[in-house]
């Protein structure tokens, strides 16, 4: 791919500013409160558009995109129904306990809430979690530079993998290391809106491109444009889930799991600057989150839609001359980069050759030949749909900038893993555990520390993440195994008053271990034991990794919550006068009088909602 | 914190924006360039809009007074002041 000058300059400039924030807050950091909680001074709005860009990682942009482009926009459940619905619950619900316990972490608030073994474990788990994380964004990003060509031409192409992960390394740590969670939180802000801004013209080009959505629907079979057609049964849509799967796996486990506990996002709402902000924060947050499907599902869908008889609909191109130009680009570039003979011939029309629009074909690294899977037939590279979108369709310049926007969501997805992880390292891990009694400059020097360690630690994780096609996939089950069952133990230590530490404890550990063994004892019908389940025995099989994933995280869910009441009923719990602030029964509710009937938090909920419901019927 | 979050933003979009539009603008009779956006000046329309949000970002970030600044003492930090 060749560059030029102008998209490499408005890609300087974003990381100019990128560093530049780091570089202007540093003086307002002087107290570890400063750096781990921003001061807990930011108002509503800048920590509800962190909250979903600490969220916009490698997953979103490029798994979403994929997912759009191969299951269509049935994927826009892992919006509506996977995060909308726990976003008002945790904003409405449990932030009076997360912000105003005054924990400072997810796993401190397990330890005011029940016990010190409660927090380790979350502790420990978290930190693993988000390293994982945060090194899965560094792979897909260096791999999608690699794959893109960015660098070709200016180093050699054996290193551009290297390179990258190393320059991303760099500039997350600089910003986080100088600027901390603020820093983090303003550069999220900047990178919800370039994102925006990169996307919003692809897809309204892309649409006007394939005749508009009426177009995608010609175009496309009917079960990859709707949302609920076919979800009575596993077979007949093609995510290859049941609605009874779907509503429990992602809208409820998965969901509440990550949404409600997960101290990557909760961290944003943590900064805001009072109580009523940091219940707003996941509210303002569902609004642009409920639209992202379509700057980040669209494209996917548009991708598969393009044909060269729509490309050359427009009288002024004529269409030997578009193929030349739109195939330029990529044809120049050499083997090992952009399968070329691939893109190039992409252009075609929606046919029996080209039956998958733009995307192109997967092929592998080394040989540069065609992937076949096992029955003979090519396999797509549906993780290029949004890259190749935006080469097919974006000229010199504005190209910068959906490049920029592409990098900005890696970058995003990784400072907010790893400032999560500075704090839950500081305080939970070491505060908690290593040294106790030290200063709070000694604090403030350990969060930098952690820092470069979490760094260093992803991109250790993004060397050994290799195994997975789907990105989503490999997230998932990450999740499901680490967060599912959380929910469980958040859930009844909120809501029910009579769980006991030893209930909290035993229960998280028999989730975790009902996941694990769940995910040994199953396989997708289409996979191999081993890294997608089946490593114990197969005693089901499901018919597809997400069926899979969903079920996991159902199991564990379960056998938490049962697990947790049970021991609970069996030990003693603590006095009620110690559980003020951090169970819902036991706790004043919070003061709203002074707020007129719009500010409650309450009325944003029900406006949130219904325009989910809006969003359901008209996609249904 | 003491920086308003709108001005980086507003100054992010308006260099990117002028950038763009000023790039849309000397290349506008270019039609090999814009045959990708099938005919759109992407660059100097959706830079200008660019141009325009960076505008009003900066402007509203600088009328407006951030809140609390910690440049000012925290009110903790007020008490170990010795009085005048």
């Amino acid at each position: 791919m060749n560059l030029s000058l102008i998209d490499w300059l408005i890609m300087l400039v974003y990381f100019v500013f990128v560093l530049g924030i780091g570089f202007a807050l540093k003086r307002y950091m002087r107290t570890s409160n400063d750096f781990f909680l921003a001061g807990r001074s930011i108002p509503a709005w800048v920590c509800g558009l962190a909250f979903i860009s600490a969220n916009l990682g490698a997953q979103e942009v490029i798994g979403m995109g994929a997912s759009g482009a191969k299951y269509g926009i049935i994927t826009s459940h892992f919006y509506w129904i996977g995060a909308i619905p726990a976003m008002v619950f945790v904003g409405v619900f449990m932030m009076p306990f997360y912000y105003g316990s005054k924990a400072r972490s997810v796993p401190e608030y397990l330890r005011m809430r029940f016990d010190e073994k409660t927090r380790a474990v979350n502790a420990f788990s978290f930190a693993i979690m988000t390293v994982l994380s945060s090194g899965i964004s560094m792979y897909a990003m260096a791999l999608l530079i690699q794959t893109l060509g960015l660098f070709h031409g200016i180093i050699p192409d054996a290193w551009i993998f290297h390179v990258s992960i190393i320059l991303s390394a760099v500039i997350v740590l600089g910003y986080i290391f100088l600027g901390g969670l603020t820093s983090a939180i303003y550069n999220e802000v900047l990178q919800f809106f370039l994102i925006v801004a990169g996307f919003a013209p692809l897809v309204w080009i892309g649409l006007r491109n394939v005749g508009g959505w009426q177009g995608i629907k010609n175009t496309l079979p009917s079960n990859m444009t709707h949302s609920w057609k076919g979800m009575a049964h596993a077979s007949t849509n093609t995510l290859g889930v049941e609605w009874v799967g779907l509503a429990m796996g992602l809208g409820f486990v998965l969901s509440f799991g990550y949404w409600c506990t997960d101290f990557l996002v909760i961290q944003r709402a943590m900064a805001a600057d009072s109580e009523i902000s940091a219940r707003r924060v996941p509210l303002i947050a569902a609004i642009p989150k409920m639209f992202f499907p379509f700057l980040v599902i669209l494209p996917g869908l548009i991708a598969v839609s393009v044909t060269s008889k729509m490309a050359t609909a427009n009288p002024a191109i004529p269409s030997a001359r578009a193929a030349a130009v739109s195939g330029h680009t990529i044809v120049s570039s050499p083997p090992g980069t952009m399968p070329s003979a691939t893109v190039s011939k992409s252009t075609g029309a929606l046919d029996d050759e080209h039956p998958k629009g733009i995307i192109p074909l997967k092929t592998d690294p080394l040989s540069g030949k065609a992937v076949l899977d096992s029955s003979g037939n090519p396999v797509y590279n549906y993780d290029l749909a949004i890259p190749v979108m935006l080469l097919h369709f974006f000229p010199t310049g504005i190209l910068g900038l959906g490049l920029t926007a592409l990098l900005a969501s890696f970058m995003s997805g990784m400072a907010g893993n790893v400032t999560a992880f500075n704090t839950v390292w500081t305080y939970d891990i070491y505060q908690s555990y290593i040294n106790k009694k030290a200063t709070d400059a000694h604090y403030l020097w350990m969060g930098r520390m952690a820092t470069i360690g979490g760094i260093l630690l992803s991109v250790g994780a993004a060397y050994a993440v290799t195994n997975f096609n789907n990105i989503m996939d490999a997230l998932q089950l990450v999740f499901s195994i680490v967060n599912a069952p959380l929910f469980a133990t958040f859930l009844l230590g909120m809501f029910w008053k009579r769980t006991t530490g030893h209930g909290a404890f035993t229960g998280l550990l028999s989730g975790t271990i009902a996941a694990l063994v769940h995910h040994g004892l199953t396989l997708p019908v289409d996979a191999a034991p081993g890294i997608h389940g089946g490593w114990i025995t197969v005693l089901h099989q499901y018919p597809s990794d997400m069926a899979q994933n969903f079920w996991t995280a159902i199991f564990a869910f379960s056998i938490n919550l049962v697990i947790t009441i049970l021991v609970s009923l069996v030990t003693t719990p603590r006095a009620e006068r110690d559980l003020v602030g951090l169970v819902y029964s036991l706790t004043p509710k919070p003061i709203e009088h002074h707020l007129r009937w719009y500010q409650k938090p309450a009325t944003l909920a029900i406006a949130v909602l219904v325009m989910l419901v809006a969003l359901n019927l008209v996609f249904a | 914190m003491g920086l308003d979050i709108r001005i980086p933003l507003g100054l992010i979009f308006l260099i990117t924006g002028g950038i763009m539009s000023i790039y849309g603008f000397v290349t506008r009779n270019s039609a090999e360039i814009y045959e990708k956006s099938m005919g759109i000046n992407l660059n100097l329309t959706w830079g200008g809009l660019m141009f325009i949000f960076g505008l009003i970002m900066f402007v509203v970030g600088r009328r407006q007074k951030w809140q609390d600044d910690p440049i000012d003492p925290r009110p903790w930090e007020k008490g170990d002041r010795p009085l005048p």
